[in-house]
Formats: structure tokens, sequence, C-alpha cells
């Protein structure tokens, strides 16, 4: 069957409602029923990712929740108001998504819409219901706009057309898409603004000691955009975010030193150095307390007032350490640390090496293959027998490569750059894992306190268990890099990244 | 989707009541319902204030399904829509008799709704006709009010024994009781002795009601104008009723 017409127009900034009704009182006997208001609070994330996928996240009383899609409320799910995480919703669709969509992230306020909604119907003679309508009237930010919906019926589609006819007058735009989203779309929100720091376009000729500076204060100011969430405690994701970029920052600088002037990395180093190793305890202490639901898992009940004892600890030091690290961030040497770097940064190139006048494409290409052979040099260094140091060396090598291979991800061939890196994210997986197993241990060990007995033995279960995956592991260490390093994926990097002349098509 | 046939050979039992009351309670439980009236008088088409089709389409009405989606008319409930009445389907009889395989004719052009409708209800003229013999085949329920007196009883017979003869499954029908009057002795004894002879009827009995009369004052179900009185909570029960065996029947 036909799909009937439906149609939302904005109106006059003149119009009233009873104005309105009142023109097509004129034909049509009129049944309004009594007007309903509603405050509607939405929530995001930092990154938007229910806006992105299309979603609303919807308080619409206290403690009730909706979740909303293009076809409308998909799943009411009740929480307490402050709820953040998805963890603290009750199971259910809402949960679901927010858990897939929104993972460790905080869902905050970001807009809220004031509505009153009056429905009506329109009867003709024979006193049957011909046309349906609404009229919307919204309050945002002291400005009022009002919108009138018109649905046809099946059967009665010259009655919609009559009535659209008649209130022409009042009509200031068709609106194509109504809904809240529209509604959320006319409100500028800050908050759904895009995260992304501006990031000057690259180009294959541009000269290398220039790109890298574009690159590292758009890394610089992306890791910035962080600190508000950190500060705040808002979830454990804007730490972890900044940390990233930070990370990415001093790889990009240490990767491309050749192409940046001495006094400028002098500057830089010590001060990038500064501030990443600030945050450290804190990730640590974070990523544990994430992973408290796997960890009571492994060990049986009678462990469970010890993992108490060891997790008030935990939160107790994360609670000190957090308002470190807020201090440090609200602090002078902070300030000057990163107003001094984003200083260095903006300085105009002065090419005083022989790469920094050297188009960035050649470089970077020249500089991929000579990364891709050290680690492959390390890699046949590496067998069942070698110290946890040097699996941890080709990870750090490997995350090394592809974030060179990210930053310059628009000069270089799309699709097998792509493959490569897709290879690389599997390697890196397996190398994370065992890594993480190391890290814990040692992070675990530093608990060991022989006045806390219960406490202790809770931590000896866990280091024995993770002991024992960490080992069960290791095979897989080894299977994967002699999977990675194949003769084809020497002869890919060759090709790929092999011509470094510019020009060369992608 | 199913489909439920209100059918009577005999007039004034209470079809076209049933008819539109089951409609507008199927769709108030988010069934979409297609409600076609093929009574020539028209009379649930007026109960929803929708005229009919100043054009005679009864020729058309067999061809094809999208003959019929042409005349859809919403009524003034969510998920209920209605093909009105028209003064020609008087004459579906003679144009059946026209065709081939006539028997499937109505089931073949019911077909095509599947996708829009969870529910299609058939309030039927009160005969027994080529056109009643498409219905029983295009049904999954046919739904028979009967008034508990000897004659509606005969009736009643009539349809059992016809329906044996013709070979039509007989657990199709699904009788109850229509018009009931408590306070007279020949309804009770009818009823028992039919409720004992026949275990097909449904427990739900729908009174005798003014309200009922009322729905051609009001143009409109009878929830719409007696929320609150007997007959429309038995017109609940009788669809929570049917809809329970629709189901129960797969």
């Amino acid at each position: 069957m036909n799909s009937l017409p439906e149609n939302t127009w904005e109106l006059n900034e003149v119009a009233k409602n009873t104005d309105i009704l009142s023109e097509i009182s004129s034909e049509f006997d009129i049944e309004a029923n009594p007007g309903t208001t509603s405050t509607l609070q939405f929530y995001d994330d930092f990154d938007s990712h229910l806006w992105k996928a299309n979603y609303l996240l919807c308080q619409v009383n206290k403690q009730q929740f909706q979740l909303i899609d293009p076809s409308g409320c998909i799943d009411e799910v009740g929480a307490s108001s402050g709820a953040r995480f998805w963890w603290e919703f009750s199971e259910s669709q809402v949960k679901d998504k927010l858990q897939s969509l929104v993972g460790l992230r905080a869902v905050l306020p970001i807009a809220s819409i004031n509505l009153l909604e009056t429905d009506f119907s329109l009867r003709n003679d024979d006193q049957k219901i011909v046309v349906k309508g609404r009229l919307t009237q919204t309050l945002v930010s002291n400005k009022i706009a009002l919108y009138l919906t018109l649905q046809a019926l099946r059967g009665y589609t010259k009655y919609y057309t009559r009535a659209a006819q008649l209130l022409k007058p009042f009509i200031k735009a068709e609106i194509r898409h109504f809904g809240l989203r529209f509604l959320l779309m006319n409100q500028d929100i800050q908050a759904l603004e895009p995260k992304q720091s501006a990031l000057l376009s690259l180009t294959e000729d541009m000269r290398t000691e220039q790109a890298v500076r574009a690159i590292a204060i758009a890394m610089l100011d992306q890791a910035k955009l962080y600190i508000g969430g950190v500060i705040a405690d808002t979830d454990t994701e804007f730490l972890h975010q900044f940390r990233v970029n930070v990370r990415k920052l001093r790889s990009l600088i240490s990767l491309l030193k050749q192409a940046l002037p001495a006094s400028m990395l002098d500057a830089l180093k010590p001060r990038i150095s500064s501030i990443a190793s600030k945050t450290n305890k804190l990730r640590d202490l974070d990523v544990f307390i994430l992973a408290q639901d796997s960890y009571r898992a492994m060990l049986p009940a009678n462990f469970e007032s010890g993992l108490n004892e060891l997790y008030h600890l935990i939160e107790k030091q994360r609670k000190q350490e957090k308002n470190k690290v807020a201090r440090y961030f609200s602090s002078t040497e902070y300030k000057n640390d990163v107003t001094a770097c984003a200083a260095e940064l903006s300085q105009n190139s002065v090419f005083q090496t022989p790469m920094a006048s050297k188009p960035v494409l050649q470089v970077v290409k020249k500089l991929l293959l000579k990364r891709y052979h050290k680690i492959l040099a390390m890699n046949a260094a590496i067998n069942s027998q070698s110290a946890d140091e040097k699996i941890h060396e080709i990870r750090i090598e490997f995350k090394k490569l592809r974030y060179l291979i990210e930053f310059f991800v628009d000069l270089l061939p799309k699709k097998r750059t792509g493959k490569i890196v897709s290879e690389i994210k599997k390697i890196q997986t397996v190398l994370g894992d065992y890594n993480d197993y190391c890290i814990q241990i040692e992070f675990l060990n530093g608990y060991i306190d022989d006045a806390r007995i219960e406490m202790s033995k809770a931590l000896s279960g866990l280091i024995a268990i993770l002991y024992q995956k960490k080992t069960e592991e290791r095979p897989k260490v080894e299977s994967a890099l002699t999977d990675f390093f194949t003769e084809n994926m020497t002869i890919e990097f060759d090709l790929v990244f092999g011509a470094a002349e510019p020009g060369d098509s992608k | 989707m199913k489909v439920i046939a209100c059918y009577s050979m005999k007039g004034g039992v209470g079809k076209t009541a049933t008819a539109v009351n089951l409609a507008y309670w199927a769709a108030k439980s988010g069934l979409k319902t297609l409600l076609i009236d093929l009574d020539p008088q028209g009379a649930s088409s007026f109960y929803f204030r929708i005229k009919p089709s100043s054009k005679k389409w009864a020729k058309r009405f067999f061809n094809a399904y999208e003959n019929l989606v042409k005349h859809i008319k919403a009524s003034d409930f969510e998920n209920l829509d209605i093909i009105p009445a028209h003064l020609s389907f008087r004459n579906f009889d003679t144009l059946l008799a026209g065709f081939k395989k006539r028997k499937n004719r109505l089931k073949r052009v019911l077909k095509g709704f599947n996708k829009e409708y969870d529910l299609v209800i058939l309030d039927c003229p009160p005969s027994i006709s080529y056109l009643s013999e498409s219905i029983f085949n295009a049904s999954n329920l046919v739904l028979v009010p009967v008034i508990p007196t000897p004659l509606s009883e005969r009736t009643f017979e009539q349809l059992m024994a016809f329906f044996e003869e013709n070979d039509y499954p007989q657990n199709k029908i699904v009788p109850f009781f229509s018009m009931v009057q408590g306070q007279k002795s020949l309804h009770k004894a009818t009823m028992e002795a039919m409720s004992a002879r026949y275990k097909m009827f449904l427990n739900t009995t729908i009174p005798y009601s003014s309200d009922i009369e009322k729905m051609g004052v009001h143009k409109a179900p009878v929830d719409v104008f007696a929320k609150s009185q007997q007959a429309n909570y038995a017109y609940i029960k009788l669809w929570k009723e049917v809809s329970e065996t629709t189901r129960k029947r797969g």
C-alpha cells in the first residue's frame, strides 16, 4: 500500500495555536486535546557516540530513560538520576546499546528541550475524523518555535491537502525530518561539536619539518581536550585518551627527530616526558579497577575478603592519585610545560637538517621501510627463551610503526596500507595481551604486604593465575610473530613503501 | 494474518455489533486490523461514520487485492481500517456464480493484505450462498452470534449441517450467545441445552443492551460512549476469548 502524506512545517513567529485552529475551523470541526508539557533532558558521552550512531538517550522523568532511534522509542529503562555508565542501567536494550556504543565513557547531560504538544483531529460534515494533527511548541534558550504536523488518513487525503492549503499563510518553512533530533540540531549544542582537532591537510610534497610540526600541534591540542574530563573525573577514558595522544606526540617527535632542530628537541623531550609520567600510576590503578569483575571471577569465594581489602586499598589510592593528577593539571608547572611545547611547535620551520626540507612522503616511506626492517631483525633474535623485556621492546616498535602509518595515512596507498595496518593490529593484540599479564603481575606484586594476610593471599592467588595465563600466552606470541613476518609481508612493505619519490601513484 | 468472519444465516442477531466492537478492541490491543463490510446494508461502515464509495465497484471486488486497497478508509481509531460496503455488493452472488473456483475467490484476494494487517474481520450478510462459501473458505474462524431462542437454535443446526454436507471443517465454527436476556427462562433453558449439545460455544455471552442499540446514535463502538457499561465489558471479554481461541488454533 502507498504510504500516506505526513508533513511538518515551522510556523511564523507571530502564529498562535488559537489563530491556527480557528483558521481551519472554517471548513472542519476541530477536536483538540489539552496540550501536554514536558521537559526532556538528553545525554551523550564526550565523543557523541550515541548521536553519531543515530540514537538519543533521553531522561523522561527522574529515574526513567528512553533510548530513541529514528523510528521512535526503542526501549525505556529505570536508572538512578545520577546514572552515568552503562552498568548503572537495568537490564535492557538501553543498557546493551550503551555498552556497545559508549563503552567505558560516561553519559552526561548535553541539552534539554521544553515541549508543549497539542494533538487535534479535523472532522468532516459526517463527523468522521479525516485529518490528524499536532502543534508542537518548543522553548529553547528563551526562543519559542512553533511547528505544525498534519497526517493524512487513508481514503481521506483530499482533506489533508485542503487543511494544508488553509494553513499556508502561517507556514514559514517545511521541515523534512521533524523529530527530537531535528529540534536538537537547531540548538547548536556545544557537546555535539566534533572533538577532533583540526589538522592541516598534508600533501606529499610538503616539507617534512612543516608536516611534523602540523601533526604535533594537532596531537597536543587533542590531548588538551581531555584535561577537563580528567580533572572532573568524568570517566577513565579521558585520562586514557590524553595519554594516547601524548604517547603519539612523543613517538612522532622521536621517529622524525632528524627533521627537527636540536634545540627544539631539547626543549620538548623533557617536558613531554614529564607530562606523561605524572599520569602513569593513575592509569595503572584505573586498569586494575576496570578489570575488577574478571579478577573476582578468577578466585574462589574464600578469597573475597582479601580481594575486598585489596580493592578498598586501591580505590583509596586511586582517589588520592586522581586528586594529585587533577592538582598537577591545574598547576603552573603543567601549564608552563604545555605552553612551552605549543610555542616550540608553532614556530616557523627552520629547515636546519637535511631531512627537514625533504618532501614528507619520501621521508615517511623510507622511514617505514627502515622501521619494518628493524622489527624484522628484532624478531629474528626472539625465541621461546627470550626475556619478557624483548617482547616488550618489539611491542613498542610495532606501536611506533603503526603510529607512523596512521600519522601519514592520507598520503599512503589506502587499500594496501589498510591491509598492513590490520595485520599490525592483530599482532599488537597478541603482544598487548601478553604485556598486560606481565604488567599486572608486577603491579600486584607491589601490593604484597606481610601485615595484610588475607589481602596478600588473594594477591598471591591472582599472581599465580596470571602467571599461568602468561605462560599459556607466550607460545601464541611466537606463533603470531611467525605469522606476521612472512616473505609476502616483506615484499608488500617493499612494494607499498619502497617507491619514495614524489608523484608515485597511490 | 488471521481472518475472522462474523456470520449468521439469520439477520438481527448482532453480527455487525460484534464485528465493529471486536475490530475496535483488536486494533486497541495493537493488531493492525481491517474490517471489511460485506453486507450491502453497510451498517458497520455507518457505525464508523464512513460513507461508501460513490462508484459501483462490486464487479472488481474479487478480481485483485489492488482493487480492494483503493477502497480502504482509515477509521477514527489507531490501527483500524475499513473497507465500507456498497449497495452493489448485493450482486456478489450473481458475480461469484460467473467465476470458476469461486469458493477460493475471497481467500485469494485477501492474501494480498498479509503484510499490511494482522487481522481481517468480515462483517457478513445474513444468507447462505456462494459468498458465504467463499467466506467459510477464507476464514480461520467463523464467529456465530446465536440468540438463545428455538428459531436461532434451528438456524445454527442448519449451519452445522451445511458444513458437514459440504465438507467444511466444523471446528471453524465458533458460536456464542448474543442478545441474552438473563431474566427470560426460555433464554436460560436454550443456553443450557445448546451448551450441553455443542461444546464449542464460547463462555462469553453478550447481553441484550440498549447501549448496543445506541451504537447507531453515537456512530461508534460501545467503548466510546458507554465505557463502564456491562455491554462494553462483555465485548472486552469476548475479544479476549476470541483472540485466545485464534491463538490456540494457530
